[in-house]
């Protein structure tokens, strides 16, 4: 092989077979601005895992992860999808190879088509499950005019996912799920994306949550100084397991990792209050105060 | 309030100053009261509407002025005053409640004598309260804390607030800054220890428009309270840092993350941003100069992966708050792909002092890498918990013995614990280590964002590296697999060893895997969670191994490995321990000797705490000795175990 042949590589790439692996690598190498065809043999991309829920072992969601990668395959101009298409040949070397496909017939001429369905519902044999158009995000009024005045007040700010999420946490104590659909729907987040953020920060719940959300802090000082023994009280007066919510919405039990008052520990925050030096007795007294407060 | 040109803060400076001076005039005295959220927890508010009504009903409120300030340092004491009457020392008062206070201001403010008994220490001639625990310490950057009200931007003025940023805007061009930042040899307060100046160079010299710079105070390591107490007691300081970096990096907008656990240093730092933009300090055209620059609060909402820089940055986005590979460094690659300086708080605060006082002089205080000063919080088995800010380069020794008071109930000090889940702990064998990034790093520890945890003899190592790990793994957010699978599987083996159920090959096994997560984590918690595990491994692997070989726990904490036992030969039957016990796993009555049905008890050390210090019949037995304890099949009479004991005083030792 002489000097000329080795560097006279062609910028493009073939990645054969669409499921996850192949979009990822197809839009990794797009990414750095490699030609790619994409060949999967079946009618679209996608391949198994639109078929499941969760994955092993971190039990992501399987559509989460797939849907963002199908979506920039689709806007991504260097992917070329050939979707009905088999490999029958490869020759040549790393760098150079001629790849014969053969591509099945898809009765329809891909580069005029718009996707507009008008085939779909024209029909006669028409037997399948058709597309549905996303209804509009059904909210009760009330919700809907506390929600509306939160996003109106970010709207033209950067990055304002964070802040709308910590407003609506605290207007609704959690994140009612209408709510977050509802904030999709108006920012154009994926409602993926937001259930991801809503999941990931400990403040947050996507369950309701008590009225006051009793954290105790379990930062090294006040683990030391015995705060495992409060949390354990606090569970036995009020019936609940750390993490729990009392039935009628009143209390919330977590443990928080430091409050920074370890000069005061052990210390559990109620709301935003701090009580420090804690005895057994003295969050006793602490709880009650506000089982008597409305 | 217009806003101000350079002209009108020095006026402004001149005006708070004679005002003051005014005030001092026909004032009898000041009081300023403590009130951090430590000193809230403790009472401070309680403290304020006594000496309030108290003042009230003597008529005084015109004669002594009352203000509220941060966080004085020693937060043990809390609640805490410090009085200050004309011509007389400044005192500090501590542990007060509504009642001392009352009798503060009746003997101290209307008659002028020191209440002794409440006193914390007494000021001297420089300022300084008399006591070790204040005269070892150089407030730099806490020079504030404690004395100034974190709300009122005019009293940050008279105390030469803000005259960084007036001489930065009059004399210094971006590159004198950094190059002043340079040579005084500031490094980041947050942990690493990366060069300020150097950053801000790699920054200033990015193409790229526009840039950001971002203070962290996303200050997760359990233990670490100092951003939060300097946000609490001097935001401007903050304010001004930022200004500062700014002008040198050429930014024009500005972020401060502060973890939404701190809502008071939220709500302080606020108003003071509020402040300084009415004063036009912030803002566009800030003090009539050609310079634009605003800021805004970023809450953080609980997750501690998010202190981690590129992860921060992702939070504010609104991205996944989860790290990602570096380099690009974000000084290079940041918020919103450009250019971007993130500094803890703290490292932010020492700006104005660099600034003001020179880097030459900067540069005399610490050692010959680490300068400057360090604030720590000294929490944990120790007399004196609070903040301290000492310079860099003190050793351990007067840290823990002359700042600290050393430890209480005259236990043996045994180790320090630095720098959180990421650092390593310093073994009682090398208390004359000097405090510097360097040292620190050698000894297998880390400075760390200055978390200080003073552990003694009752503390269990192993039990304190599986605590560490445990946090590790709850807040490791699951990108890289090193760190997900390995905190995981660090923590199994720790428990399985704290449980006594430890196996050969254990420690080799926690060894080689410590390593390997070092080694393969991406970013910074997975790089370093392993240190607690190493260090403690390095300076205490007999404890381990004690554990695993032996089944025996000396610090008699890992509940598995230890048995509550009380002793005949002590316990006076009074009966304290069988009614407090909360699973009835005590039996006898009164005038009684007490035993503890080992089958029911759940080890939480409810008898050890209640028996009288006199008395402490109740001991804990670990190892071989809880293996071989044998107590009495049923409650006796005392006066029977006497008898029985000299009947066997001949013959042999019972037990």
């Amino acid at each position: 092989m002489n000097a000329v042949e080795r560097n006279s590589s062609v910028g493009a790439a073939m990645v054969v077979g669409g499921g996850i692996g192949g979009m990822q690598a197809a839009l990794d190498l797009a990414g750095a601005g490699i030609k790619v065809y994409l060949v999967e043999t079946k009618a679209s991309i996608g391949g198994a895992m639109a078929q499941l829920d969760k994955t092993f072992p971190t039990n992501d969601c399987a559509m989460c992860t797939m849907a963002p990668r199908l979506v920039e395959i689709g806007r991504q101009k260097d992917v070329e999808i050939l979707t009905l298409s088999q490999v029958e040949h490869v020759q040549g070397r790393p760098g150079n190879f001629t790849v014969t496909v053969r591509k099945r017939p898809r009765f329809v001429d891909e580069a005029k088509c718009t996707g507009c369905g008008t085939c779909v519902s024209n029909c006669p044999t028409r037997n399948q499950v058709q597309p549905l158009e996303s209804a509009p995000v059904e909210l009760e009024p009330g919700r809907r005019q506390a929600v509306t005045d939160i996003l109106a007040r970010h709207r033209n700010r950067d990055g304002p996912l964070m802040p709308i999420l910590q407003e609506i946490n605290a207007a609704f104590n959690y994140f009612p799920e209408t709510v977050l659909q509802y904030v999709a729907e108006q920012t154009g987040y994926p409602l993926s994306h937001i259930y991801r953020i809503a999941t990931f920060y400990s403040a947050f719940s996507v369950v309701p949550r008590g009225k006051y959300v009793i954290n105790v802090c379990m930062g090294t000082t006040c683990y030391v100084r015995g705060s495992q023994r409060l949390m354990e009280k606090i569970g036995d007066m009020l019936a609940m397991q750390p993490g729990e919510t009392t039935p009628d919405l009143k209390f919330t039990l977590k443990s928080v990792r430091c409050i920074g008052c370890c000069g005061l520990a052990p210390a559990v925050m109620v709301g935003n209050e701090v009580y420090g030096k804690l005895t057994r007795k003295d969050v006793a007294g602490v709880v009650r105060k506000y089982q008597e407060a409305s | 309030m217009p806003r101000l040109t350079i002209q009108g803060l020095r006026e402004k400076r001149e005006d708070a100053r004679r005002e003051a001076a005014a005030r001092q005039a026909h004032l009898k005295g000041k009081i300023a009261i403590h009130m951090g959220t430590c000193g809230n927890a403790a009472g401070a508010r309680g403290v304020r509407t006594a000496i309030l009504e108290e003042l009230d009903q003597r008529g005084m409120t015109r004669d002594v002025r009352l203000t509220v300030t941060g966080c004085a340092g020693l937060c043990s004491r809390e609640p805490m005053i410090t009085v200050e009457m004309r011509n007389s020392p400044a005192v500090k008062y501590g542990d007060l409640s509504a009642e001392k206070v009352r009798k503060i201001v009746a003997e101290h403010i209307v008659a002028g004598n020191i209440v002794k008994e409440y006193t914390v220490g007494i000021g001297s001639a420089n300022g300084a309260p008399d006591i070790p625990f204040f005269k070892k310490q150089v407030p730099l950057v806490l020079r504030n804390g404690g004395v100034l009200d974190p709300e009122r931007i005019e009293d940050y003025i008279a105390s030469d607030g803000y005259a960084a940023l007036e001489k930065v805007l009059l004399s210094l061009t971006p590159e004198e800054v950094i190059d002043e930042v340079m040579r005084a040899g500031l490094r980041g307060r947050g942990g690493a220890g990366f060069p300020t100046g150097v950053k801000w160079k790699v920054c200033r010299g990015e193409k790229k428009n526009p840039k950001y710079i971002v203070g962290n105070c996303d200050e997760g390591d359990p233990g670490a309270y100092m951003d939060r107490s300097l946000l609490e007691s001097d935001p401007h300081s903050i304010v001004e840092g930022m200004i500062v970096a700014a002008y040198a990096i050429g930014a024009r907008r500005g972020y401060v993350y502060v973890r939404s656990e701190y809502p008071l240093a939220i709500e302080r730092l606020r108003s003071a941003i509020e402040q300084a933009r009415e004063y036009g300090l912030l803002g566009d055209r800030i003090l009539g100069c050609n310079f634009d620059f605003d800021m805004e609060i970023r809450e953080g909402s609980g997750a501690f992966v998010c202190g981690e820089e590129t992860s921060l940055l992702h939070s504010i986005e609104g991205q996944n708050p989860e790290p990602r590979q570096r380099p690009p460094f974000p000084a290079q690659v940041g918020l919103w792909g450009c250019p971007t300086v993130i500094n803890n708080v703290e490292t932010l605060a020492n700006i104005p002092v660099i600034v003001t006082r020179g880097a030459d002089w900067y540069s005399t205080i610490g050692t010959p890498t680490s300068k400057g000063t360090k604030i720590f919080s000294l929490v944990g088995k120790i007399n004196n918990t609070g903040l301290i800010e000492v310079p860099m380069g003190i050793t351990l020794r007067e840290v823990i013995y002359e700042i600290g008071g050393g430890i209480p109930g005259n236990k043996k000090f045994k180790a320090v614990q630095t720098g959180g889940p990421s650092g390593g702990c310093v073994p009682a064998s090398l208390i004359d280590l000097p405090l510097d990034y360097e040292s620190l790093k050698q000894a297998g520890a880390m400075m760390g964002s200055g978390g200080m945890i003073v552990m003694d003899e009752d503390t269990c190592m192993v039990d304190v590296s599986k605590f560490f790990v445990q946090f590790t793994n709850d807040e490791s957010c699951g990108k890289c697999s090193a760190c997900r699978d390995g905190s995981e599987a660090l923590l199994e083996v720790l428990t399985r060893i704290t449980d006594g159920q430890g196996q050969e090959g254990d420690i080799e096994f926690l060894e080689e895997l410590g390593q390997a997560v070092k080694d393969a984590s991406m970013c910074g918690l997975g790089q370093t969670l392993p240190n607690p595990v190493l260090s403690t491994l390095r300076y205490f692997r007999d404890e381990y191994v004690s554990h695993v070989a032996h089944a025996d726990c000396p610090g008699k904490v890992c509940k598995a490995l230890i048995k509550y036992y009380i002793d005949p030969d002590k316990c006076p039957g009074c009966a304290l321990c069988l009614k407090n016990c909360p699973a009835g796993a005590i039996q006898g009555s009164t005038r009684h000797i007490h035993i503890i049905d080992q089958a029911v008890c759940t080890k939480c050390g409810e008898c050890l705490e209640i028996c009288p210090p006199k008395v402490s019949a109740v001991v804990k037995l670990s190892g071989k000795q809880a293996r071989e304890m044998r107590s009495l099949d049923a409650p006796i009479p005392a006066s029977e175990w006497k008898k029985r004991r000299s009947e066997q005083a001949g013959t042999g030792a019972v037990q």
